[in-house]
C-alpha cells in the first residue's frame, strides 16, 4: 500500500480515528479528574462525537473506498453514522444525572460508550465479512461490560454474563459461516463474493454459510429465534445503556444486515424466505409477549423485538425503497425510543425506580407536560398518525406492497394492531388512574434538552417527512 | 393562489387548542373554546354562502406538495357531499362545548383541547382530497377520542376506550393496506380525484372493496362489527357521545361515498346485494336490541345502529333517491341523535341515572325539556314534518326500487323505531312522577337552550323545506351516480 493510498484510507476513516483517539485521551484524562468534576466527561465525550460528526459531514461528498476493499465511506454509512451519533450524544446527555444517582459515573463508562460507537461506525462502513466482524466485536465487547456496570446488582451481573455467553456463541456461528464462504469462494469481500459464484447460487454449502451468517447477525438485532438474551439484558442493564443498546447496536446490526442480505449472492439464494419468516415470527412474539409485561424496561425490550421484526419486513422487501424504508424506520425508531427511555431514566430518583408500569399511575395529574410527551412517544411507537412512527411503518408497507408482498403487509399491520394495545395500556395508566405517589423526576437541563429534541423529531418527521425521506432514499447504496 | 379558507376552517380549532394550553382559569378555557367553535361555524357558514351548487367539481381547493417522493400532496376541497358534513361537524363542535360546560368539572383544559383537536381532525377528514392526508386525519382521531372516552367517561370507561380504539385501529389498518395497493394500481398517486378516474380490474376492485368495507363497516357501524358502539356510547361523556353519533359514524358512510362507490364502481354494484342485506340486518337487529334496553344511552346507541342501516341501505340502493336519502339521513341522524344524546346528558347531570325505569312524569317537573325531547323523539322515528321523514322516505323509495326484501325490512325497522322511541318517551315523560321525590329537577337553562335551539330549528327546517339541503348535494350525487353506473355496468 503506497503512502498516498494509506492517506486516502486514513482520510476515509477519519471519523472513526477521531472517536477512537478521543476515547483513548479521555481514558487518560479521566484518571486525573477529581470528584465533582465528572460533568467534564460528559461534555468532552459529546465534543468528541460532534467533531466526528463534523468530519463525517465534510467527507460525505463522495464515495471513498479504503483499506483495499475492507471499508467504504459512502452515503449509506454516513446516514447510519448520524443515527449512531444521535443515539450516543443523547445517551450521554441522559447519563449525567442517572450515572450520579447509580454511582456509575466513572470515566470508563463514557470511554466504553465511545468505543462501542466506533465499533458501530466500522460496522456501517464495512464491506468485508472480516471488517464487519472487527466492528461487531468492538461494539459488543463494550456493551457486555456496560451491561454489567451496576456491580452491586445481581440482575445486572446476571444480564452481563448471559449476554457474554450467548453473544460469544452467536459470534462463533457467524465466523463459521464466514469461513465457509471463504472456503467456497476464496474471498470474504462482499462484492467479490458475488462475482466469485459462477455456478448454482443454491449450492448447499453456500446456503449453509448464508444461514450461519444470517443467524449470527439476527442475534445482534434480537430477532426470533435468537432473542432470548434480549429481555434479560435490557432489564438488567443500567437504563441508559438499555436505551443505547435498543437504538445504536440495533441500527448497526441492521446496517450490516442490509449490506450482507442485499448482496447479490445472498439475494440470489432465496434467503428472503427465511428472512420473511423471521420477520413474522419476531414481530408476533414481540407483540404478544409484551402484552403481559409489568416491568417497563422488559416491555420496551419486547417492543424493541417487535420493532426489529417490522424493520426486517423492509429488508424482505429489498430494493431501493426497501433499504430506504429500513433506514428511515431506524432513524425514527431511535428518536421515539430514546424519548420514552429518557422519561424512564428521569423517573429514577431517590428510592423510586420507575421500572414498573403501575408506578406511572396518574402521572398526567401532577406532570401534564411529561405525560403529554409520553403520550406522543407511545402513540408514535404504536404507529398512529400524525407521529413519525406512523410514517416509518407506512413506508415499510409501501416497500412491501411495491414488491407484491401484500399478504406480508397485512400480517405486519395486524400484528402492529396487537402491539398498539400495550402502548395504549401505558397511556391508560398515565391518564386514567389516580396518582398513588408524589412524583419527583430528575428533570435536569440535559434531560430536558433530550426530551425536547426527541419530541420535536417524533412530531416533526411525522408532519414533514419529505426531507427525511429524500435523505434516506439518496443514501441507499447501489440504488 | 386564493385564500386558503378550508385550511383555516380545519386548523382554527388546533390553533385554539394551542391557545388553551396557556390559560389557567377553567372559565377562560370554556369561553375561549366556545369562541373558537363559534368562529369556526361562522367561517363554515360564510363558506357555504359562497358554495356553488351547480357544479360537482371540488371547490375551495388547495394543493401543496407534501411528500413529493411518494406523490403525497396536501390537498383540500369540498363538493356538495362533504360541504354538508363540514357544516354538521362545525355545528356539533359548538354544541359539544356547550354540553360540556358544567358536565366536565375536572381537567377542563385537557378536555377542551382534546375536543378542539378532535374537531379539526373531523373537519380534515371531510375536506381531504388526498388519500394519505385523509388517512392521517382519519387515524389521528383515535388519539383524542380515546382520551375523551377513557379519561372523562363513566365507570367502565377504560374497557370502552380500549374496545373503541382496537376495533377502529384493526379496521383502519386493513384500509391502509388497501390504500397502498390502490396507490400502486392507480398510477402511484394518492390524489382522490385521479384515483377516481382510474379503471381498475374487477379482481383488484373486489379485494379493495372488502379491505375498505372492514374499515368503514366498523365506523358506521354495521352488524356484526357494531359491538364497540354501545360500550363507547354508554361510557363516553355527553360531548363524546354527540361526536360519536353525530360525526364519527358518518365517516364510515362518507368513506363508502367517497372511495368505495367512485373508485370501485364495479365491485360496489356487484356486492350491492350483500350490502343491502347487511343494512337490512342492521336496521332490524339494531331496532330489536333498542327495544330491549333499559339504559337511555344504550337505547339511543342501538337506535343509531338501526338508523345507520337506513343510510347504508340508501347508499347501496345505487339509485338517485336512495343516495340522496342516505346522505340526507346521515345529516339528519347527526342532528337528531346528537340532540338525543344531549338530552340524555342533560337529564343525567340532574339525576345521575340513565335507567328508564327510574324516570316518569318528567313533563310536570321540566315541561320545556320534555317538549323538546318530544320533538327529537318524533324526529328520530321519522314523523312527517320532521327532518328524518324526508330522509327515510327517500331511502325507502330507493330501497324498494333496489330490492323488495330490503325495503320491507326497512319498513319493519321503522315500525320498531316507533315502538321503542314512543315507549321510551312514554315512560320518561308521561305517567306519574317517580324521580321527583328524590331529585330536584330544574328545567333547561339559557346555555342548554342555546345548544338545543339550533338543532331544533334544523329538525323542522329540513322537515318542512328540505330543498336547500338537497340542492347542496344534488349535483354531486347525480355526478357520482352517473359515474358509478357508467363504470360499473361493464360487469
Amino acid at each position: 500500500m503506497t503512502a498516498a493510498a494509506l492517506f486516502q484510507s486514513a482520510l476515509a476513516s477519519l471519523p472513526e480515528i477521531v472517536v477512537i483517539s478521543g476515547a483513548c485521551i479521555l481514558l487518560i484524562l479521566g484518571q486525573l479528574l477529581r470528584k465533582g468534576q465528572q460533568h467534564f466527561l460528559v461534555w468532552a465525550s459529546v465534543a468528541i462525537v460532534l467533531i466526528a460528526a463534523l468530519a463525517t459531514l465534510m467527507l460525505a461528498g463522495e464515495v471513498r473506498p479504503a483499506y483495499t476493499g475492507m471499508f467504504v465511506a459512502d452515503r449509506f454509512a454516513v446516514f447510519f453514522k448520524f443515527v449512531f451519533y444521535l443515539a450516543t450524544i443523547l445517551t450521554f446527555l441522559l447519563s449525567r444525572k442517572y450515572a450520579e444517582i447509580e454511582g456509575i459515573g466513572s470515566s470508563e463508562y463514557y470511554v466504553l460508550l465511545l468505543f462501542a460507537l466506533s465499533g458501530m461506525m466500522i460496522m456501517a462502513s464495512a464491506t468485508d465479512l472480516l471488517s464487519i466482524y472487527v466492528g461487531l466485536e468492538l461494539m459488543v465487547l463494550c456493551t457486555y461490560v456496560l451491561t454489567g456496570f451496576l456491580r452491586q446488582e445481581r440482575r445486572s451481573n446476571e444480564a452481563a454474563l448471559k449476554y457474554v455467553i450467548l453473544g460469544a456463541v452467536s459470534t462463533g456461528i457467524f465466523l463459521y459461516g464466514v469461513s465457509l464462504v471463504y472456503g467456497l469462494t476464496g474471498t470474504t469481500q462482499l462484492d467479490a463474493m458475488a462475482a466469485a459464484v459462477t455456478g448454482d447460487p443454491l449450492d448447499p454449502g453456500l446456503l449453509l454459510a448464508v444461514v450461519f451468517i444470517v443467524a449470527g447477525l439476527v442475534f445482534k438485532v434480537g430477532a426470533v429465534p435468537f432473542h432470548m438474551w434480549l429481555p434479560d439484558v435490557y432489564e438488567g442493564a443500567p437504563t441508559t445503556i438499555t436505551a443505547f443498546m435498543s437504538v445504536g447496536p440495533k441500527a448497526a446490526g441492521f446496517a450490516v444486515i442490509l449490506r450482507v442480505f442485499l448482496n447479490p449472492l445472498v439475494a440470489a439464494s432465496d434467503v428472503w424466505i427465511i428472512v420473511a419468516v423471521i420477520a413474522v415470527v419476531t414481530m408476533a412474539l414481540g407483540s404478544f409477549v409484551a402484552l403481559v409485561q409489568d416491568n417497563f424496561k422488559r416491555l420496551l425490550a419486547y417492543s424493541s423485538i417487535a420493532h426489529a421484526g417490522f424493520a426486517i419486513f423492509g429488508v424482505v422487501a429489498g430494493g431501493a425503497d426497501g433499504i430506504a424504508s429500513v433506514m428511515l424506520y431506524l432513524l425514527i425508531y431511535s428518536l421515539m425510543t430514546l424519548g420514552i427511555f429518557g422519561i424512564v431514566i428521569m423517573m429514577r430518583n431517590g428510592d423510586f425506580s420507575g421500572e414498573v408500569i403501575e408506578d406511572y399511575a396518574g402521572l398526567s395529574k401532577s406532570h401534564p407536560g411529561l405525560a403529554l410527551l409520553m403520550l406522543l412517544y407511545l402513540f408514535s411507537l404504536a404507529g398512529i398518525p400524525p407521529t413519525a412512527g406512523f410514517f416509518a411503518k407506512f413506508y415499510v408497507l409501501v416497500a412491501l406492497v411495491e414488491r407484491g408482498f401484500v399478504m406480508l403487509a397485512v400480517i405486519a399491520v395486524l400484528l402492529s394492531a396487537v402491539a398498539a394495545y400495550f402502548y395504549i395500556r401505558i397511556v391508560m395508566v398515565i391518564y386514567m388512574r389516580e396518582p398513588e405517589r408524589v412524583f419527583d423526576p430528575a428533570l435536569t437541563p440535559s434531560v430536558r434538552a433530550t426530551l425536547a429534541f426527541t419530541a420535536v423529531g417524533t412530531l416533526g418527521i411525522g408532519l414533514f417527512p419529505a426531507w427525511f425521506l429524500r435523505l434516506a432514499q439518496s443514501s441507499v447504496f447501489g440504488g | 393562489m386564493t385564500f386558503p379558507l378550508l385550511s383555516l376552517i380545519v386548523f382554527l380549532p388546533v390553533a385554539g387548542a394551542a391557545v388553551l394550553v396557556f390559560l389557567r382559569n377553567d372559565d377562560a378555557v370554556r369561553w375561549t373554546a366556545l369562541s373558537v367553535t363559534v368562529l369556526d361555524l361562522v367561517l363554515c357558514i360564510a363558506m357555504l354562502a359562497g358554495f356553488d351548487t351547480t357544479t360537482h367539481e371540488m371547490q375551495f381547493t388547495e394543493r401543496r406538495a407534501w411528500v413529493p417522493a411518494l406523490g403525497i400532496t396536501y390537498a383540500l376541497g369540498i363538493d356538495g357531499i362533504s360541504a354538508l358534513f363540514v357544516f354538521l361537524t362545525a355545528l356539533l363542535g359548538l354544541i359539544c362545548v356547550l354540553a360540556s360546560w358544567v358536565a366536565i368539572d375536572r381537567k377542563v383544559k385537557a378536555f377542551m383541547v382534546s375536543l378542539l383537536v378532535m374537531q379539526a381532525l373531523m373537519l380534515g377528514v371531510f375536506c381531504a382530497l388526498d388519500l394519505f392526508l385523509f388517512y392521517v386525519f382519519w387515524e389521528a382521531m383515535l388519539i383524542p377520542m380515546y382520551l375523551i372516552i377513557g379519561v372523562w367517561g363513566g365507570d367502565g370507561r377504560v374497557y370502552a376506550a380500549f374496545k373503541f380504539f382496537l376495533y377502529t385501529l384493526a379496521g383502519s389498518l386493513l384500509f391502509l393496506i388497501g390504500v397502498i395497493v390502490l396507490y400502486f394500481n392507480g398510477g402511484e398517486t394518492f390524489d382522490i380525484l385521479a384515483l377516481t378516474a382510474q379503471d381498475l380490474p374487477f379482481r383488484v376492485q373486489s379485494w379493495l372493496f372488502f379491505a375498505f368495507l372492514v374499515a368503514f363497516a366498523v365506523k358506521v357501524p354495521m352488524v356484526p362489527v357494531h359491538t364497540w358502539l354501545p360500550d363507547a356510547h354508554v361510557q363516553a361523556p355527553t360531548a363524546g357521545s354527540i361526536i360519536l353519533a353525530g360525526v364519527l359514524l358518518k365517516m364510515g358512510a362518507y368513506g363508502f361515498l367517497r372511495f368505495s362507490l367512485p373508485m370501485l364502481p364495479e365491485a360496489s354494484m356487484y356486492y350491492s346485494t350483500l350490502m343491502l342485506a347487511l343494512s337490512a340486518l342492521a336496521i332490524v337487529y339494531g331496532g330489536l336490541l333498542a327495544l330491549a334496553q333499559d339504559d337511555l344511552k344504550k337505547l339511543v346507541a342501538y337506535s343509531s345502529i338501526s338508523h345507520m342501516g337506513f343510510v347504508t341501505l340508501g347508499i347501496f340502493a345505487l339509485n338517485l333517491r336512495g343516495l340522496e336519502g342516505g346522505i340526507l339521513q346521515m345529516f339528519n341522524h347527526g342532528v337528531t341523535t346528537g340532540a338525543l344524546f344531549l338530552f340524555v346528558g342533560l337529564i343525567y347531570e340532574r339525576t345521575h341515572t340513565r335507567s328508564i325505569a327510574d324516570y316518569g312524569g318528567l313533563m310536570k317537573a321540566a315541561p320545556v325539556y320534555t317538549a323538546f325531547l318530544a320533538l327529537f323523539t318524533l324526529s328520530s322515528m321519522a314523523l312527517p314534518g320532521t327532518n328524518s321523514f324526508i330522509g327515510e322516505l327517500l331511502v325507502l323509495s330507493g330501497g324498494f326500487a333496489a330490492s323488495l326484501a330490503a325495503g320491507s325490512a326497512a319498513v319493519f325497522g321503522a315500525l320498531l323505531g316507533a315502538a321503542y322511541l314512543l315507549g321510551m318517551y312514554g315512560k320518561v315523560a308521561l305517567g306519574p312522577a317517580s324521580v321527583d321525590g328524590r331529585y330536584k329537577i330544574r328545567d333547561v337553562n339559557a346555555r342548554e337552550m342555546a345548544a338545543i335551539l339550533p338543532l331544533a330549528v334544523l329538525v323542522i327546517w329540513v322537515g318542512l323545506y328540505p330543498k336547500p339541503f338537497l340542492n347542496v348535494i344534488d349535483v354531486s350525487v347525480k355526478h357520482l351516480l352517473a359515474h358509478v353506473q357508467s363504470r360499473g355496468s361493464g360487469q
